[in-house]
């Protein structure tokens, strides 16, 4: 069963505007879909669709906004919750853009809390002299929700062994030192380093 | 007629055979990456996903290796005796159950080392076979279906007496070069004997004449086949060719130079033509001793005839593997680890549709100062994703000079017109900036 409810999502008067000049555009009564196409702090990605308003799948959360229905599945809603929705036109590029405080682009957080120290301590004391003998260098972007997002420089950076420095020594190392530790994310751009391991055949 | 099925089949029809599977302990796999690898990652990712322990061996110096033990190993590709021996220590500490080689420049130490230690791979006969291209030739000679001309020979010999020799059209390879690089049709002597001069150039970069690989000079001139150029790809397991794919290569390719662009699967070939397709490949494979491993044939395909190129000890690359996704949720790079741990892959299927890439050739030599449109391309109906990898700033060089591609266009669809159509698009929305 669909369920209507109070707006958990913003739009800016442009977007509002925009959105409701492409239903006009189409001619026909539309409502509008919001889905988020990936969660990924690293990389996340929506999706706006105009659909038929008697297009709603069970368990979709319908809300009214000024001039059209907007629908979001369950799933999608609990990230979406809080997002101000925007419209963008530059000379290149034009878009919804969505602030969503959900998923804030990594390295946006200050580095702030126990988990975190304790990260940096363990890349300063093991990690760091490591690979810098090999002209290296890793740097804490950030701690959220017990994952650890690093960037490399140096000689990792575009190195076509970067991944396993990453996973069987980083990783390793941070997970035996700080149990609670999930994961560890890499946030480098491999290819804009001196060396880009994707250079060569296919 | 059988017909074609869009998923993993064993050729031929044999009683399943128990798999040596070790159950409930975390299985190890060593595999091997060369330091210029761009397959790391997929691996890594892979390896996670199944939950195994990993060592990686390379020919570079892992940075935290003291810190961590057992998760990497130093080797040399070039010297088989000694890195098998530090293989064979290292599995009597930390138990391999599996060799992977990521690479042609491995494919020979992992077949040693897996027939040292008793493991799932090609035989190292094989192996060592099929890693020369003259030598490959030389064991299909006088089989069915392989009476193409060819000769072998190197750049140090006489060109007037090779010449003499050639017949026309030809195709001139270098043994010891991957890809298509320095790989030229010559249609008469004057364009062979082009050809011949830049592949000296090309082969003096890698160090020709310096003495550092005497197989660098070596060079198989065979006869020019006509007709469409497909790949096969797949895994041989005790003798059986599971498929993984056949991928169309849309574009001709009638030289005088090979650069590749878009592979799709699957296939547009007859039912007729792909099952001839996966019965040879299958049968070169056991004539050359590649019986337990990833395989990546190509051939050229006219009219009713199949004619194999060339057959590789390896899967596709990196980045092409990702057109493959299966069911269950797999990648290729998780079928081959499952298969060299002995377990079964024959029961995975493709997730169904089509996939393509583009592999986008450097258009010129210069530095590289811009692409363009990567967003607009992005943007294309059917494109999944669009790559760049080459940074800003590089120096570029194209085929049959260079070895590289300024990145990847990929695309997924209904059907293989469709991803075609997409990727074309996305490809003339482009424009790169060399100066």
């Amino acid at each position: 069963m669909n369920e209507k409810v109070s707006a958990p999502i913003s739009f800016s008067q442009l977007a509002s505007d925009t959105i409701l000049n492409f239903i006009e555009m189409q001619g026909e009564a539309a409502a509008v879909r919001i889905n988020v196409a990936s969660a990924s702090p690293l990389d996340p990605r929506y999706e706006v669709t105009l659909i038929d308003p008697e297009e709603k799948a069970a368990g979709d959360v319908i809300f009214h906004v000024e001039g059209f229905d907007v629908v979001v599945n369950s799933e999608s809603l609990k990230v979406l919750d809080g997002t101000r929705i925007d419209w963008v036109e530059t000379l290149t590029e034009s878009g919804f853009k969505f602030e969503n405080p959900n998923l804030a682009p990594i390295g946006s957080k200050p580095l702030e809390g126990d988990l975190a120290e304790k990260v940096q301590q363990v890349i300063d004391q093991y990690v760091t002299p490591g690979v810098a003998q090999h002209g290296g260098n890793v740097t804490l972007v950030e701690v959220r929700d017990e994952v650890v997002y690093v960037q490399m420089g140096g000689g990792c950076q575009g190195c076509g062994l970067a991944s396993v420095t990453l996973n069987q020594g980083i990783e390793k190392i941070l997970k035996e030192k700080i149990p609670e530790i999930k994961a560890i994310e890499d946030v480098t751009n491999h290819a804009a380093g001196s060396n880009p391991y994707t250079t060569g055949a296919k | 007629m059988r017909l074609v099925q869009t998923h993993i089949r064993p050729v031929l029809n044999r009683s399943a055979t128990a798999k040596k599977t070790k159950i409930g302990t975390s299985q190890r796999v060593l595999i091997l990456l060369a330091k210029t690898t761009y397959r790391a990652k997929s691996f890594m990712e892979a390896g996670r996903k199944l939950g195994l322990e990993i060592s990686v061996g390379s020919n570079h110096q892992q940075s935290l290796s003291e810190l961590v033990p057992g998760s990497s190993l130093l080797l040399d590709p070039d010297d088989i005796i000694t890195s098998v021996k530090r293989i064979v220590e290292f599995h009597s500490r930390y138990e391999l159950s599996g060799v992977v080689a990521a690479e042609d420049d491995f494919a020979i130490l992992a077949a040693a080392a897996a027939e040292t230690i008793g493991l799932v791979q090609h035989s190292l006969k094989g192996v060592s076979v099929v890693r020369n291209k003259g030598s490959m030739r030389e064991r299909l000679a006088g089989k069915e279906g392989h009476a193409i001309w060819f000769q072998s020979c190197d750049l140090s010999e006489d060109i007037s007496s090779i010449l003499e020799k050639t017949r026309f059209p030809c195709v001139v390879k270098p043994v010891s070069l991957s890809g298509s690089r320095g790989v030229t049709r010559c249609n008469n002597s004057e364009e062979f004997m082009i050809a011949w001069t830049r592949l000296k150039k090309i082969l003096a970069s890698e160090g020709l004449g310096k003495g550092s690989d005497e197989f660098l000079g070596e060079v198989v001139i065979e006869e020019y086949l006509e007709g469409r150029e497909v790949a096969v790809e797949g895994i041989m397991d005790e003798g059986r060719l599971m498929l993984i794919g056949i991928l169309d290569k849309p574009d001709p390719m009638e030289g005088p130079f090979f650069e590749e662009t878009i592979l799709i699967t699957p296939s547009r070939l007859s039912a007729l033509l792909q099952n001839k397709l996966m019965e040879r490949t299958e049968q070169i494979a056991i004539s050359l001793g590649l019986e337990n491993g990833p395989i990546h044939a190509e051939f050229r395909v006219k009219t009713e005839e199949v004619n194999l190129l060339e057959i590789a000890p390896r899967s596709i690359g990196g980045y092409c593997s990702r057109i493959f996704r299966f069911q269950p949720e797999s990648t290729l790079e998780e079928l081959i680890l499952r298969h060299s741990l002995g377990r079964q892959v024959d029961h995975y299927r493709s997730q169904g549709g089509s996939e393509g890439v583009f592999m986008l050739p450097v258009p010129k030599e210069g530095k590289l100062h811009n692409v363009f449109g990567i967003e607009e391309a992005r943007s294309v109906k059917g494109i999944k994703d669009v790559e760049i990898t080459l940074p800003t700033g590089a120096q570029v060089l194209p085929l049959p000079d260079g070895n590289q591609y300024l990145g990847f266009l990929f695309a997924k669809g209904k059907n293989p017109e469709f991803v075609e159509s997409a990727l074309r698009e996305a490809f003339s929305i482009l424009s790169v900036e060399i100066q």
